[in-house]
């Protein structure tokens, strides 16, 4: 495949992906498939941000949740502390706050690896679950926060459905895009460095333990940004934003979609929020159906779907 | 605060400490063994509390869900190791991947079993009154728990100390490799240690469902302490689970009273001084951080 044609793909695929409320119009579904693929997007954004961890920088976190829930909280309190809907105003507070809650917690986790990574992640972000579950003057507690406001930026109003959907898919090709330089780049490299021998990548001179704050903080930014999209899309930001259930829903999409690649992630939101949304209206026991198949992939394809392709599609060429 | 007040917070910060020191001495004691921290721990005890839920109300008896509850979270333990651990022996990341699964699969089959709601368990009788103590009554199942958690942690350190099987629980933290090497059967010493594991975090669901009754989330809440208990007090030890539970009980309790909504932030700061100070814990001798 050539460059140009390649990129004429993918450009096309783009286009198709941000405006499919409109091309899709004329189906019978199309509000329900917006939605579902609207909330696809917002997950596979803090998928693909919690992936820069798991995938390459070999941090595997189960507290990315508390970046996710921070975002989503001060987005929608700073909507209606500020009486603004102006997105910059509501953006920027989720970004900063989960930033900075990013830093305290990296601050404290990164000197760790691997079971021990694993334990405090998940420990430390419960810890800001519990608090943000019981202050429930600012966070609303076990309600949560309703009544969150769909962003305007400047005089546009993004309220309508069609709309919100727009920005959570442009949201999203920034982020792929974003993700995708820095894997590529020098620091991206250097962070896969770390994960594979991280002594040598001191002896050759690099302070890997910013390396590792840094992609902590970054990747915390980013599920920010989605916990602001995840709270304008619902208009509501639930106390379980924060939680366990939403870090091990990261956690099991990048592992299903396959860690390490950009795909892998987002199809594995797809697969998850297929199970959660379409299944759990089916059968009751989605949860199940989750931890079962999330068992069976780390017993017999711990590469994920993309890694068991790939495999699969190295044996044909061959 | 009143100095009465110090009493009956002290004593519920003890009575606290005791249900942690139940529960984290199985997540840590899986841990020595097999290097694999059990994040199904929190759903084991959930389960245990459910079981002894149903036993009660079958039978009416605590005390034999006190026995029933253990023996089939060992069951399920027994069951789970071979099944699904050893598969993946010597992948510890993977494996703690796995009972990330099956935590999900146990509490929503909780949940289809025995519904959603949030039950009560009654102290047993004889427990479920209180008695006249400095400052005024106090439930005596709480004393109760307190001396249960000593004897526990007397019993299970002589078990360490003077026994067959605790020479070879202290070897195999030590060293599992080596002692398979010489010639013990490390499959069944693991599968046991997890039914081990799994049979205290089930034990620690009966004797703390009087106090804090049965409902969603507490399978997050138990494994949420006891994972601060192992990491304040130490990885892989019995002294580091007493040190650990007798440290964060006790500050949790009166962090509620003093600081409210924000108890929680108590236990964020002990985790944090520990790990920037103590990465060791107070008792133990895994590094969790350089």
């Amino acid at each position: 495949m050539t460059r140009a044609l390649r990129f004429g793909l993918v450009a096309i695929a783009v286009a198709a992906l941000i405006t499919f409320p409109y091309w899709s119009a004329g189906w019978e579904s199309s509000r329900f498939a917006t939605t579902v693929l609207r909330d696809v997007l917002v997950f596979a954004i803090f998928a693909l941000s919690l992936d820069l961890l798991i995938g390459r920088a070999g941090m595997p976190s189960l507290g990315h949740a508390a970046f996710f829930g921070a975002g989503a909280y001060a987005a929608g309190i700073a909507s209606q502390r500020l009486g603004t809907d102006q997105l910059p105003i509501t953006m920027g507070a989720a970004i900063l706050v989960a930033t900075a809650l990013a830093l305290i917690i990296g601050a404290l986790v990164v000197r760790s690896e691997g079971i021990f990574f694993l334990m405090l992640t998940l420990a430390l972000a419960q810890i800001v679950f519990a608090i943000a579950f019981q202050w429930t003057s600012v966070t609303g507690g076990s309600n949560g926060l309703s009544g969150v406001g769909r962003p305007v930026i400047g005089g546009l109003d993004l309220t309508a459905a069609d709309r919100m959907y727009v920005l959570v898919a442009v949201v999203f090709i920034a982020v792929a895009l974003l993700l995708s330089r820095i894997v590529g780049s020098p620091y991206g490299r250097a962070l896969v460095g770390v994960r594979e021998n991280e002594r040598r990548m001191r002896a050759l001179g690099y302070d890997t333990t910013r390396l590792r704050l840094s992609a902590f903080v970054l990747a915390g930014a980013i599920a920010g940004v989605a916990g602001a999209l995840s709270a304008y899309s619902l208009r509501f930001v639930s106390a379980q934003d924060v939680g366990i259930a939403t870090s091990v829903r990261g956690f099991v999409m990048v592992l299903i979609g396959g860690a390490g690649s950009l795909f892998g992630p987002v199809l594995g939101a797809a697969v998850v929020m297929y199970i959660e949304r379409v299944l759990s209206s089916a059968i009751p026991v989605a949860e199940t159906v989750l931890g079962l198949v999330f068992v069976a992939f780390v017993l017999l394809a711990r590469q994920g779907i993309v890694g068991v392709g790939l495999a699969a599609w190295a044996r044909v060429r061959r | 605060m009143s100095p009465e007040l110090v009493f009956q917070q002290a004593l519920n910060g003890l009575s606290f400490g005791a249900l942690l020191f139940i529960l984290a001495a199985g997540l840590s004691l899986v841990f020595g063994m097999m290097d694999v921290v059990n994040l199904a721990h929190g759903a084991f005890y959930m389960l245990g509390a459910y079981v002894a839920l149903s036993v009660v109300q079958r039978t009416g008896s605590f005390w034999l869900a006190m026995v029933v509850a253990p023996l089939a979270l060992a069951a399920l333990g027994l069951v789970l190791e071979p099944l699904l651990l050893r598969r993946l022996r010597g992948r510890h990341l993977d494996q703690v991947l796995l009972t990330i699964g099956v935590s999900l699969v146990v509490v929503d089959q909780i949940g289809v079993v025995w519904g959603r709601e949030v039950r009560s368990l009654a102290a047993p009788a004889g427990l479920d009154g209180s008695v006249a103590l400095y400052g005024g009554d106090y439930p005596l199942y709480r004393l109760f728990v307190i001396g249960f958690g000593v004897a526990l942690a007397a019993l299970l350190s002589y078990v360490y100390s003077r026994t067959k099987v605790g020479m070879r629980i202290r070897a195999g933290v030590e060293d599992a490799e080596m002692l398979g090497a010489l010639g013990v059967d490390t499959d069944r010493l693991f599968a046991l240690t997890f039914a081990a594991g799994a049979a205290l975090a089930g034990l620690a669901g009966v004797v703390a469902a009087p106090v804090f009754g049965l409902q969603p989330g507490m399978d997050l809440d138990a494994l949420l302490y006891s994972l601060v208990v192992v990491v304040v007090g130490g990885l892989g030890t019995l002294g580091g689970a007493v040190a650990g539970s007798v440290l964060v009980g006790p500050a949790d309790t009166f962090g509620k009273v003093v600081f409210q909504e924000f108890a929680l932030a108590v236990i964020f700061a002990i985790v944090a001084l520990v790990l920037l100070l103590k990465p060791t814990g107070l008792l133990g001798r895994i590094r969790i951080a350089r």
